[in-house]
């Protein structure tokens, strides 16, 4: 309860993000710029993202799922993969290699995300009396989302900075893109119309992103070999 | 030069946001703070007041503590738990003890069935058992000096829930406390503070007779009154159907009756007709004492006779006429004859109760005592067969609009126009129907109905009704449309009771983690990140990278040597 509460929920949270950034060697190679970076493009890329949802948008009373609604829903969020590829391929980074610019990209963009998303609800949420296993699911999620953010910019770093893939590769990379890109989309579907509750839902992300995050990972060891 | 203006005016737009931009940051802060228990409760606080400097009552009102019940283990310390008991388990011994005992308690919360709720229509046969164990349960309440806040709650599915889970909880020999989780119980009300002055109300209505051609003499006159005031061990839920809605609901139909008479100067009668609804009833009825004592002396020697109405909405075959003159005195004896004809006529009897005033003591259990010990002949038509003791019968937690029967009321309405027509107009012994049935001068159900619904959803303790409380100006104006002159008259509540507010506060249940859990959560949050932490650093660096980590660097003395 409270502030120990508070505390608790906030390192399950945010805690991984700074693991990540001391353990692999981003911190050798002081990337911290180009996460910074990376944040910086995820603010901008929220606000064309609010105001798509505001003006294109209807918002109905009713938790019903439209299917024309998600469809927009889903279109406005692959603006936030024009702003990941902006992020990547755009930016002028110092001189680091391939596999080190899409991890500290990765970490910057799923930083920012769960800071906009999550702080507030926290603050405001675990520090009262009232005890929720809410603000623990909440966290788990932040976890999903920073193994989804960093696959992501894994497969995006595939797709628009190296040359020369393997032609059998090509369509496996671009459907788990799609997937990840659309797991917003998949998560209120389930949610919504298969009417699964908050743990159910945040279970089923932490596996796909396990699963994700294996399979980009192959990937990525399988498009290295032929540059090497 | 523009560019300067430019920002100039920026500034000044921005800095000219800057209360609203503040304001509304306030605002959602607050609002937040607000929402943030899973369940809030409406609760009524027990009555707290003192009679001569005598506390009785429940002392404190803010509460913030764990909630316990009654399977608590036996010799367990209550003293930072809230007793939670529902109406349908109470021990009433068991209480009982407590409070003699003086054992300390961090509050006590009563759950009441839905049933008793005020403007619950629908009650069962289960209520009627309930009554009597509630009001035995006032009845300690109210005279027992309790050191800590006391609530009553009505039963919902959320209470039921909690207490289903505390008293499985305290089975288990678990007391919540700090470190082992549970329900905490918190209402933040500030201290309840003595209310000043508190005023009580008497409203009056004047219904002037016909005088004949000559005559200057002062017309004779005849009231009709009724106190409208509770009290009770919640003054938030004292409604007080029966005592005194029953009573207040008969004097404006009757109000209402002779109006109709008295509009038509043909049939206008020759007395004057005085319509006065009182407050301070439960306290020995001082505002009966105070109007009578402001009226003109003449108009007062003008009162031929007064009939106090009280609690007629539950009696079946008999109402009793309660006197405090002897039976033999000629005009009590003319009273009781005419109703008994009535009565008779009407299919009911009635009896006489004659009670004795004892002037040395100040108790008055009756409103016609204030009017005998002023020498004015009166008498009050009751159900009650015995005179309540003090605070008692005056609207408790029990008395619903279920208790009272409308058929009741409507009788007694045609038992006191009718005895009062035959009085008025000389038709002492014969046998005709004034305010018949189906006449234009019939009682009215559906008014009775309405006053009695509406009396019934409001409860009227005195020292909490403001003067200009909705329900007295709507009373005023009941009476405004019926009788010629309405006066209000306000005075203020002295003598031996004082009352402290807070009657009313919204109980918050939040159900809370304890300590342990929160540590034992740090535990296992440290040892993921710990394991996460190595397992990136053994997939992206190495295992010795990892090993090397822990390893010291090697001293500079090996090397000196």
């Amino acid at each position: 309860m409270t502030l120990f509460h508070f505390f608790n929920c906030a390192i399950l949270t945010f805690g991984p993000h700074a693991v990540y950034y001391s353990a692999t060697p981003l911190s050798e190679y002081d990337t911290l710029g180009t996460s910074v970076k990376a944040a910086v493009v995820y603010l901008a890329t929220a606000l064309v993202k609010l105001v798509c949802l505001a003006t294109f948008l209807q918002v109905s009373e009713t938790e019903v799922f439209d299917p024309y609604q998600e469809a927009l829903k889903a279109m406005i969020g692959f603006i936030d993969v024009a702003g990941l590829y902006f992020a990547l391929a755009q930016l002028t980074h110092r001189n680091i290699s391939q596999n080190h610019k899409f991890q500290a990209v990765g970490l910057g963009w799923a930083f920012a995300d769960s800071v906009l998303h999550r702080l507030a609800p926290l603050w405001v949420g675990a520090r009262g009396l009232e005890f929720t296993w809410d603000y623990v699911l909440q966290g788990l999620e932040a976890n999903a989302n920073l193994v989804f953010t960093i696959s992501l910019a894994a497969l995006g770093s595939l797709m628009w900075l190296r040359k020369n893939k393997p032609k059998t590769l090509i369509p496996i990379i671009y459907t788990c893109a799609v997937i990840i890109a659309t797991m917003p989309s998949i998560t209120s579907y389930l949610r919504r119309v298969m009417g699964w509750h908050f743990p159910k839902v945040v279970g089923f992300e932490l596996m796909t992103s396990l699963v994700m995050a294996f399979i980009s990972c192959q990937l990525f060891i399988l498009c290295q070999r032929p540059s090497l | 030069m523009a560019d300067e203006k430019k920002s100039k005016q920026r500034h000044e737009a921005f800095a000219s946001m800057y209360p609203q931009l503040l304001a509304i940051m306030l605002i959602l802060v607050a609002c937040v703070d607000l929402c943030d228990a899973a369940t809030v409760v409406d609760v009524y606080r027990l009555i707290q007041y003192d009679i001569s400097g005598v506390p009785f009552g429940s002392r404190f009102s803010s509460l913030n503590h764990h909630a316990a019940s009654l399977s608590f283990q036996r010799g367990a310390d209550l003293s930072r738990s809230v007793l939670i008991l529902p109406l349908r388990e109470l021990d009433l011994g068991f209480l009982q003890d407590y409070i003699s005992q003086k054992q300390s308690l961090g509050g006590l919360l009563i759950l009441l069935p839905q049933t008793l709720r005020p403007g619950n229509i629908n009650g069962g046969g289960e209520t009627q058992g309930f009554r009597k164990l509630l009001a035995q349960l006032e009845n300690l309440l109210v005279h027992g000096n309790l050191p800590f806040p006391v609530y009553f709650a009505f039963e919902n599915e959320e209470t039921d829930a909690m207490l289903a889970d505390v008293k499985k909880n305290d089975a288990l020999g678990q007391q919540a406390t700090a470190t082992t989780g549970g329900y905490k119980l918190v209402i933040s009300v500030s201290e309840p503070k003595k209310i000043a002055s508190p005023t009580i109300t008497n409203i009056q209505g004047w219904l002037p007779g016909s005088r004949a051609e000559g005559d200057s003499n002062q017309l004779p006159t005849i009231a009709i009154v009724a106190s409208y005031d509770t009290f009770g061990a919640a003054p938030a839920l004292s409604v007080g159907s029966d005592s005194n809605g029953s009573g207040v609901v008969a004097l404006l139909e009757v109000a209402r009756l002779f109006s109709t008479l008295y509009s038509n100067p043909k049939t206008r009668g020759r007395y004057n007709l005085l319509f006065v609804l009182t407050s301070g009833g439960p306290y020995n009825y001082e505002g009966t004492q105070k109007w009578l004592k402001s009226l003109d002396q003449r108009m007062r020697e003008s009162i031929d006779y007064a009939i106090c109405l009280n609690s007629i909405g539950s009696w079946d075959n008999e109402l009793l006429v309660h006197v405090s003159k002897p039976p033999d005195n000629a005009f009590i004896k003319q009273i009781f004859e005419g109703l008994s004809n009535v009565a008779e006529d009407l299919g009911f009897q009635v009896a006489l109760k004659h009670k004795k005033i004892n002037i040395s003591n100040s108790r008055v259990a009756w409103e016609h005592e204030q009017f005998s010990r002023l020498r004015v002949t009166a008498a009050t038509l009751s159900g009650l067969p015995t005179p309540p003791e003090l605070l008692e019968s005056s609207g408790s937690l029990s008395d619903t609009r279920q208790l009272v029967h409308e058929d009741a009321i409507i009788k007694g309405v045609k038992l006191v126009a009718e005895s009062l027509a035959r009085h008025i107009y000389g038709h002492q012994r014969k046998d005709t129907k004034i305010f018949a049935d189906d006449s234009s001068l019939a009682v009215n159900p559906f008014n009775v109905r309405s006053w009695l619904d509406l009396l019934s959803q409001n409860p009227r303790v005195a020292p909490f009704l403001s003067k200009s409380e909705p329900l007295i100006m709507a009373l005023k104006k009941e009476l405004e449309d019926y009788t010629a002159e309405v006066s209000v008259q306000h005075e203020s509540l002295d003598g031996i009771f004082t009352f402290y507010d807070s009657t009313k506060a919204s109980l918050n249940i939040y159900q809370v983690a304890s300590v342990t859990f929160d540590l034992l959560l740090l535990l296992v949050l440290g040892s993921y990140l710990i394991v996460l932490f190595s397992f990136l650093v053994i997939t992206t660096r190495g295992v010795d990278d990892l090993i090397s980590l822990f390893r010291r660097p090697p001293s500079r003395k090996v090397k000196m040597v």
